[in-house]
C-alpha cells in the first residue's frame, strides 16, 4: 500500500520534446516502469529507447492505453497544448494524470476541472514537480532523484523546489520519504493539499507528513480544517512568504495575497490551531520532523526498512 | 496584466455593455474635440494601472515622494478635494475651460499620480478619460473572477456599490451576493436577469441589466480575463443601466492566443527593471527594500529564501525566480539585473535543480563574475540535479565565492557578508 503510485504503476509519457525526453530518461534510470509514449509525429519513429529500455510511441493516448495498459500519465506538453493533453487523458480514462507544464491559461483549467467532475481520472498539477515514491522507484515528474530516500514520511507541497529543499533536509536528518507530491502552484489545480493529506492519513506506509504551503488562496485553511477533523498522524508545516510584501504577485500565479486569509500568518495560525507543528524557518523542516518523529516513537533510522 | 479603464470600456462597448459617452485624450486638441461633443458636465479621469486614484493626487514628479508620505500617514485626508494646489486623479468639471484646467496638469509630462498603491515615485499618467457625467439614482457592484478552490468563475454583486467591496463584505456581508457560474452553461441573460432582480433593480431595468451581465461574462471569456470588475455600475435617473467604471485583468498565461495582449499593454505603467527581467526570460523579478540580491529558482523556494534571510537578520533587495535554467546566459542576465541595483551589498544564489541543471547555473555564475566584474560578496548554494559537477565548476574556476550546502548556513553567510560591507562603508565615511 502507498498513495497514488506503487510497483504496479505503468507510466505513459505525453510530450516527447527535448525536456520530456531528458526527464523520461532520468525516470527510466530511476527504475520507473515506462510502458508507452504519446507524441503525434514523433521524429524518433515508433519507439523510444534509452540504454536497455525501450517503449512504443503512439500518436494518441487512446491507442497508447489500449496497447500498453498504462494506468498513469505524465504530461510534459507545452502550455498551449497542455489542457488538451489532460482532456485527452480524461477521455481515455487514465486513472492518474500528472501535468508538469507551467503557464497553463486559467480558463483552460476551468474546462479541465469541469471534465474531471464525474470522470474516472484524478489530476495532479499543473505547474508542479510531479510525484515520486522512492520505495517503488517510481518517479513521475522532474525531481532530482539523488536527494530522495525510502522511508515513512509523506511530503505535500504547492511549490516544486520546496519539495526538494524539504526532502534534502529530511534525508540529511536520516528521514526517508514514503511519497512526495507537488500539487502545483496555479490557482486551479487537480487534487489540493487536503486531498493528499487524506490519502496519507490512510496510508500504512506513511507515519507523518510534511505540508508546505505558501501565501495566497485558502488551500492551507482547508488542509488545516482536515487536520483538525480527521488527521491521526503528525504534520509538520512550513508556509513560504511570511516576509513577502502584501499585494505583489510572487511568481506563482496562486501566490497573491488576497485579504487577510491569504497571509502566511493566517495560514500558520489555522495550522497551529489544528495541531500541526510549525517550522517557522524553511531551513528547519528536517530537524523539526526528526524531533516530531522521535517524540511519536516513529523514527526509523535509514536502512531499517529493509 | 491590467489594462486601462478606457480600454476596458472600449471592450465593454464592443460587447454591448453600456458605458458613458466619452473617450481618452492625450492632447489638448483631442480633449477639446471630446468636450465639444459630450460636454458641458464631464468627469476627467487620469488613466493609470494603480488603484486608489480617486483618493490619490496629481503632482509634479519631484514632489511625489513627499505627497506619498502624507498619503500613507493619512489616506482618508481630504478625499477628492483640492489640497493646496494638489488635485485628485478623478475630477468633475463643467464646461470646456474648467475641464481643460483639470486635464492639463494630468497630461503634463512632469506629472505623476500618487496614491497609496503607487509607491513613493508615483506613476506616469498615460491618458485622460473624459466622459459625460451621469445622473445617478443608485450605485451597484459587479465582478467576475476565477474561484480557484472550486475551479469555476465566480460572480460577486452588491447593491452597495461605489465603495470598496472588501469593506462592504466586512461590515455587511449579507449585502454581498456570490453566484458560482457553471462553466458549461456560462452566464446567459436569464441568469443575469435573475441576479438583477435579486439586487433589487426596478423591473423596467431588469432586461437591460441582465443583458449587461451576460455581456460582461462574454468579455471575461473572450479576453481570457482573470478579473472583470464594474464598481460601480449605476441605475440612472432615466432608468437605464450604465457601467461608469471598468477594470479588466487578463491572464498572462493566455497571452499566446491574444497576440501577447500587445493592443492593451502599456509598458509605461510597468517597472523598467521588471520589463528587463521579462525580456531576459527570467521567471519573475520584484524589487524590494533590502540589500541582499537574490537569485533563486522556483517561486516557493524564492519566497522561502527571503524568509530565511529575514530570520537571520538580513533583508532581501529583491524577489527573483529565475525559472528553469538550462542556459548559462540566463544566469548572467539575472545577475546583471542584481548588480545594477545600487542597493545590493551582497548576493545570494540559491538553486535547487530539478528540471534545471546546477552545473549550467555554476557556469553561468562564473561567466557573470568575469563579465560583469562583480565586486559584491557572493554566496552560492547549489543542490539537486548535477550538483557535483556544479560544485566542481565553481571550485575549479577560482572565482571569489563562498559556498554552503545547506540553506540556513548559506543564509547566515550572506547576511554576515552584507552586514560587514555596511560596517565597512560606514567606517569609511
Amino acid at each position: 500500500m502507498s498513495i497514488l503510485l506503487n510497483n504496479r504503476t505503468r507510466l505513459l509519457i505525453q510530450g516527447l520534446g527535448n525536456e520530456g525526453q531528458n526527464q523520461i530518461r532520468r525516470s527510466l534510470d530511476y527504475g520507473t516502469n515506462v510502458v508507452a509514449g504519446v507524441h503525434p509525429g514523433f521524429r524518433g519513429g515508433d519507439t523510444f529507447s534509452h540504454g536497455t529500455h525501450e517503449f512504443p510511441v503512439f500518436p494518441t493516448v487512446a491507442e497508447a492505453v489500449s496497447n500498453s495498459q498504462a494506468n498513469c500519465s505524465i504530461i510534459y506538453v507545452p502550455a498551449p497544448g497542455a489542457a488538451d493533453a489532460i482532456l485527452e487523458n480524461i477521455a481515455a480514462e487514465v486513472p492518474l494524470i500528472v501535468c508538469i507544464t507551467e503557464g497553463v491559461p486559467v480558463h483552460d483549467m476551468i474546462r479541465v476541472r469541469t471534465a474531471l467532475e464525474g470522470s474516472k481520472s484524478r489530476l495532479i498539477g499543473p505547474n508542479c514537480p510531479g510525484i515520486i515514491q522512492p520505495a517503488s522507484n517510481c518517479r513521475v515528474g522532474i525531481h532530482p532523484p539523488d536527494v530522495f530516500m525510502p522511508g515513512n514520511v509523506g511530503v505535500v507541497s504547492r511549490s516544486g523546489t520546496l519539495v526538494y529543499e524539504a526532502v534534502d533536509q529530511l534525508t540529511r536528518a536520516g528521514i526517508g520519504q514514503s511519497t512526495c507530491v507537488g500539487v502545483g502552484g496555479d490557482p486551479i489545480i487537480g487534487e489540493q493539499q487536503q486531498a493528499i493529506l487524506r490519502r496519507f492519513n490512510s496510508d500504512p506506509d506513511t507515519d507523518a507528513v510534511v505540508l508546505i504551503g505558501e501565501i495566497g488562496g485558502l488551500a492551507e485553511q482547508a488542509a488545516a480544517a482536515y487536520i483538525k477533523r480527521s488527521m491521526n498522524k503528525p504534520v509538520v508545516a512550513f508556509i513560504a512568504g511570511a516576509t513577502a510584501p502584501p499585494g505583489r504577485r510572487m511568481g506563482h500565479a496562486g501566490a497573491i495575497i488576497e485579504g487577510e486569509a491569504g497571509t502566511a500568518e493566517a495560514k500558520i495560525t489555522a495550522l497551529e490551531e489544528a495541531g500541526a507543528v510549525i517550522s517557522r524557518s524553511p531551513a528547519e523542516i528536517g530537524s523539526t520532523m526528526r524531533r516530531v518523529l522521535e517524540e511519536a516513537g516513529k523514527y526509523q533510522p535509514p536502512g531499517s526498512l529493509d | 496584466m491590467n489594462i486601462h479603464e478606457y480600454q476596458a470600456k472600449q471592450i465593454f462597448k464592443a460587447h454591448g455593455v453600456p458605458v458613458p459617452a466619452g473617450g481618452p485624450a492625450t492632447s489638448e486638441r483631442e480633449a477639446r474635440d471630446l468636450l465639444k461633443e459630450i460636454g458641458p458636465d464631464v468627469v476627467v479621469k487620469s488613466q493609470v494601472h494603480a488603484g486608489g486614484r480617486g483618493k490619490g493626487r496629481v503632482v509634479k514628479r519631484d514632489r511625489a515622494n513627499r505627497v506619498y508620505s502624507d498619503l500613507i500617514a493619512d489616506p482618508e485626508k481630504s478625499e477628492g478635494q483640492i489640497v493646496g494646489r494638489r488635485r485628485g486623479g478623478v475630477r468633475l468639471a463643467s464646461g470646456v475651460e474648467e475641464a481643460l484646467k483639470e486635464f492639463r496638469p494630468m497630461m503634463d509630462k512632469d506629472s505623476r499620480l500618487v496614491s497609496i498603491q503607487t509607491g513613493a515615485e508615483g506613476v506616469p499618467i498615460s491618458a485622460v478619460l473624459i466622459e459625460q457625467q451621469s445622473s445617478i439614482a443608485h450605485e451597484y457592484y459587479f465582478s467576475i473572477q476565477v474561484d480557484g478552490a472550486n475551479g469555476q468563475p465566480l460572480i460577486i454583486a452588491s447593491a452597495e456599490g461605489g465603495q470598496s467591496i472588501e469593506e462592504v463584505n466586512r461590515t455587511n456581508p449579507r449585502a454581498v451576493l456570490r453566484v458560482p457560474v457553471d462553466p458549461v452553461e456560462g452566464f446567459p441573460a436569464f441568469r443575469g436577469r435573475s441576479l438583477a432582480s435579486q439586487l433589487g433593480l426596478p423591473s423596467s431595468a431588469i432586461r437591460a441589466c441582465g443583458d449587461m451581465f451576460a455581456n460582461l461574462y462574454r468579455v471575461f471569456i473572450e479576453m481570457d480575463a482573470s478579473l472583470v470588475e464594474v464598481n460601480p455600475f449605476v441605475l440612472t435617473s432615466e432608468g437605464t443601466v450604465l457601467a461608469i467604471d471598468g477594470k479588466v485583468g487578463v491572464d498572462d498565461n493566455a497571452a499566446f492566443r491574444h497576440g501577447g495582449y500587445e493592443d492593451w499593454r502599456d509598458r509605461s505603467q510597468e517597472n523598467p527593471v521588471e520589463i528587463e527581467a521579462e525580456e531576459a526570460n527570467i521567471g519573475s523579478y520584484i524589487k524590494l527594500d533590502g540589500n541582499i540580491g537574490c537569485v533563486v529558482n522556483g517561486a516557493g523556494l524564492a519566497m522561502a529564501t527571503m524568509d530565511t534571510l529575514m530570520l537571520h537578520g538580513g533583508e532581501p533587495a529583491n524577489f527573483l525566480d529565475i525559472g528553469t535554467v538550462n542556459r548559462k546566459d540566463r544566469v548572467v542576465e539575472a545577475l546583471r539585473i542584481i548588480v545594477n541595483d545600487p542597493d545590493v551589498k551582497a548576493i545570494f544564489i540559491n538553486i535547487f535543480g530539478g528540471l534545471a541543471r546546477v552545473d549550467i547555473v555554476a557556469e553561468g555564475v562564473v561567466d557573470a563574475v568575469n563579465e560583469l566584474k562583480i565586486t559584491q560578496p557572493l554566496v552560492v548554494r547549489l543542490n539537486g540535479s548535477n550538483v557535483e559537477e556544479g560544485r566542481r565548476v565553481l571550485h575549479d574556476s577560482g572565482i571569489a565565492v563562498q559556498t554552503a550546502d545547506e540553506l540556513g548556513d548559506a543564509a547566515a553567510l550572506v547576511v554576515e557578508a552584507a552586514q560587514s560591507v555596511r560596517r565597512r562603508t560606514r567606517s569609511n565615511k
